[in-house]
């Protein structure tokens, strides 16, 4: 594993164990609805099903194609905010 | 995706499917306690490639986590032959022969049991989840086929009330709680189970009248039954004359209080909560406060502490007779919550930092100490201790004095967000024990509230006495000129964006009835 991917795992690991990353979870939830995020990407999700139609539509075809919309979607502000957050957090509980 | 589940789930039920399901659950996808957040922080990760992210599934016949995005869980079940995975991050249970997520009853059960546990524990209490309908309201629904679409300008749940004679103050308040969002959402769904064997059950009498108003009908409503029954069960209200609404909105959440028994909630052994400090009927959940009134001795500092339930909130006004103005130290009267003090205006914040103050009980209102044992002077300050969910403001116009009767005309600004964060009994402790309040931007939304109803009176041009109730809707005008003449208007303001306050206003006017 890359030096990047451990310093990922370690700051996963600290944030599942101290309950913050279910906060920051939360927290993303309330600021996505908030924006029209969610809605927006409810409709799409719609769409889809309408193409592939009800009965053939998969998890994974909806998961195919949202993902990248989303991925765009999400506001600056609200990365920036989560950011913060997790800075502030790594911070505090610097060992 | 049929929701019966597939052959393979099937044959995955056998022996303690049950118990070993809701461990999964418990330890690797909603973790509640510490211990197993602990564990999963440490074991949720790929087995062959060591990753956290990239949609990780959990094997549901052995202990594996691999990738889902590359691939690697689906290896596992390739070369074990063990069909099911579930999504740790959803909890959703993945079919690799059927090639999709299944939505099997009895293990969906189990997922919601579990994430309300770990919820709990978490300290989150109940989220929002979607609506699943029982079978008897899907038998409802099939009954009464007609449906009502809910469209960005329709003016659904706006109605106009006849004025009765003087009745613009039980009108307005009757125009507040109808737009009150938790109530409307308790009325319509049907939650009040009538246990009065009279006909003079005003909580029937409310959902009548909420089933009014959301049934489309365009031309106002007279609400004489409502008003009847306030008669009947609040004396002192009876009679033509004009009422004082705050008078009147206390008496209706008194009389609805009491005609709530049979909705009180059950404890877990479906056993009604018969505790009368402890009413949770609906008016309580949602109006009923604590407020927290400490009084200090001034000679050994000790501090009594009691705490009285409250519906609303009375602030003195400036222009009384009592003085008004010292603030509390650490006010700086500069812009908490939004509001200016350009012109010197008196804001709602100013009324509840008055309202907080300590205040010297003086010499001759000395209170025996039970630390002292003796009578002493001490100062008393009221805080909240619970706030409500709706929060009610009463600003003290009528002053009665031995002489007079007088309407205190004073301007009072109050701001669409108000943030109660200062005047809680928590703040108050931390300010005692020395830590500054920052005024940082605060995530925690808990102590904000914003304005959704404003019942204000208002003197109009033709003579007559208006109550003006301001709603999120609208704004409903009930008009009272002379007593004869009833003129009623519902101007509807509507609010273009749903995620922001006010992008832009339009304003309609409409004249529902006139004389």
């Amino acid at each position: 594993m890359s030096k990047d991917s451990k310093m990922r795992a370690t700051i996963n690991q600290k944030l599942t164990e101290m309950g913050e990353r279910e906060r920051l979870k939360e927290l993303l939830r309330s600021k996505l609805t908030e924006c029209g995020w969610r809605d927006q990407l409810k409709a799409h999700c719609k769409d889809v099903i309408k193409e592939k139609g009800l009965e053939h539509v998969t998890v994974e075809d909806l998961v195919v194609e949202i993902t990248p919309k989303g991925r765009v979607l999400v506001p600056d502000s609200v990365k920036k905010e989560l950011l913060q957050r997790i800075r502030a957090f790594l911070a505090q509980h610097a060992t | 995706m049929s929701p019966a589940g597939c052959a393979h789930v099937n044959a995955y039920k056998v022996d303690n499917w049950r118990q070993n399901l809701r461990v999964i659950y418990q330890c690797f996808v909603w973790s509640g306690s510490a211990e197993t957040r602990r564990r999963k922080a440490k074991s949720c990760i790929c087995h062959m490639c060591g990753a956290h992210l990239n949609r990780l599934h959990s094997c549901l016949s052995c202990v594996f986590f691999g990738c889902f995005t590359k691939k690697h869980i689906h290896e596992h079940a390739k070369n074990k032959r063990h069909n099911l995975a579930i999504d740790l991050l959803y909890g959703g249970i993945y079919c690799f022969v059927c090639q999709d997520y299944i939505y099997d009853k009895e293990m969906e059960q189990i997922a919601k049991e579990e994430q309300r546990k770990a919820w709990k524990l978490q300290g989150v209490g109940e989220k929002y989840s979607t609506w699943e309908p029982t079978k008897r309201e899907l038998e409802l629904l099939r009954h009464n086929p007609k449906r009502r679409k809910i469209t960005t300008n329709c003016t659904i749940g706006l109605r106009g009330l006849i004025n009765l004679g003087n009745t613009c103050f039980m009108n307005c308040i009757v125009q507040a709680l109808t737009h009150t969002p938790l109530l409307r959402d308790f009325f319509l769904s049907d939650r009040h189970k009538c246990e009065m064997q009279s006909n003079s059950c005003l909580v029937c009498e409310m959902s009548q009248l909420f089933q009014e108003f959301y049934s489309g009908h365009r031309w106002p409503h007279i609400p004489f039954r409502l008003l009847h029954l306030v008669w009947t069960h609040a004396r002192h209200l009876a009679g033509y004359e004009q009422q004082d609404a705050h008078e009147f909105l206390i008496a209706a959440l008194d009389v609805l209080h009491r005609h709530c028994k049979g909705d009180t909630t059950r404890d877990d052994n479906g056993k009604k909560a018969n505790n009368p400090n402890h009413c949770s009927c609906i008016i309580d959940q949602i109006f009923t406060g604590g407020l927290q009134s400490d009084v200090t001795c001034q000679v050994c500092h000790g501090v009594s502490t009691t705490i009285d339930p409250f519906w609303d909130i009375s602030l003195d006004l400036p222009g009384s007779s009592t003085p008004f103005w010292p603030l509390s130290p650490g006010g700086d009267g500069s812009t908490v919550n939004g509001e200016s003090h350009l012109s010197g205006a008196t804001t709602l914040t100013d009324c509840l930092r008055r309202f907080t103050r300590p205040e010297h009980l003086g010499s001759s209102a000395k209170i025996k100490c039970g630390g002292c044992h003796s009578y002493q002077e001490s100062t008393k300050q009221l805080t909240m201790k619970k706030l409500p969910i709706v929060a009610c403001f009463h600003l003290k116009r009528f002053e009665h004095s031995a002489k007079l009767r007088r309407k205190i005309t004073t301007y009072v600004s109050f701001p669409l967000e108000l943030d109660m964060t200062p005047f809680i009994a928590s703040s108050k402790e931390s300010r005692m024990n020395g830590q500054y309040q920052q005024t940082v931007e605060v995530l925690n939304n808990d102590n904000k509230y914003s304005l959704f109803n404003s019942p204000r009176s208002l003197s109009v041009c033709c003579g007559g006495v208006g109550i003006l109730c301001l709603t999120l809707h609208g704004l409903c005008l009930c008009v009272s000129c002379g007593g004869a003449d009833i003129i009623c208007l519902t101007v509807c303001v509507l609010w273009w964006s749903r995620y922001s306050l006010f992008n832009c206003l339009c304003v309609v006017v409409e004249q529902v009835f006139s004389v």
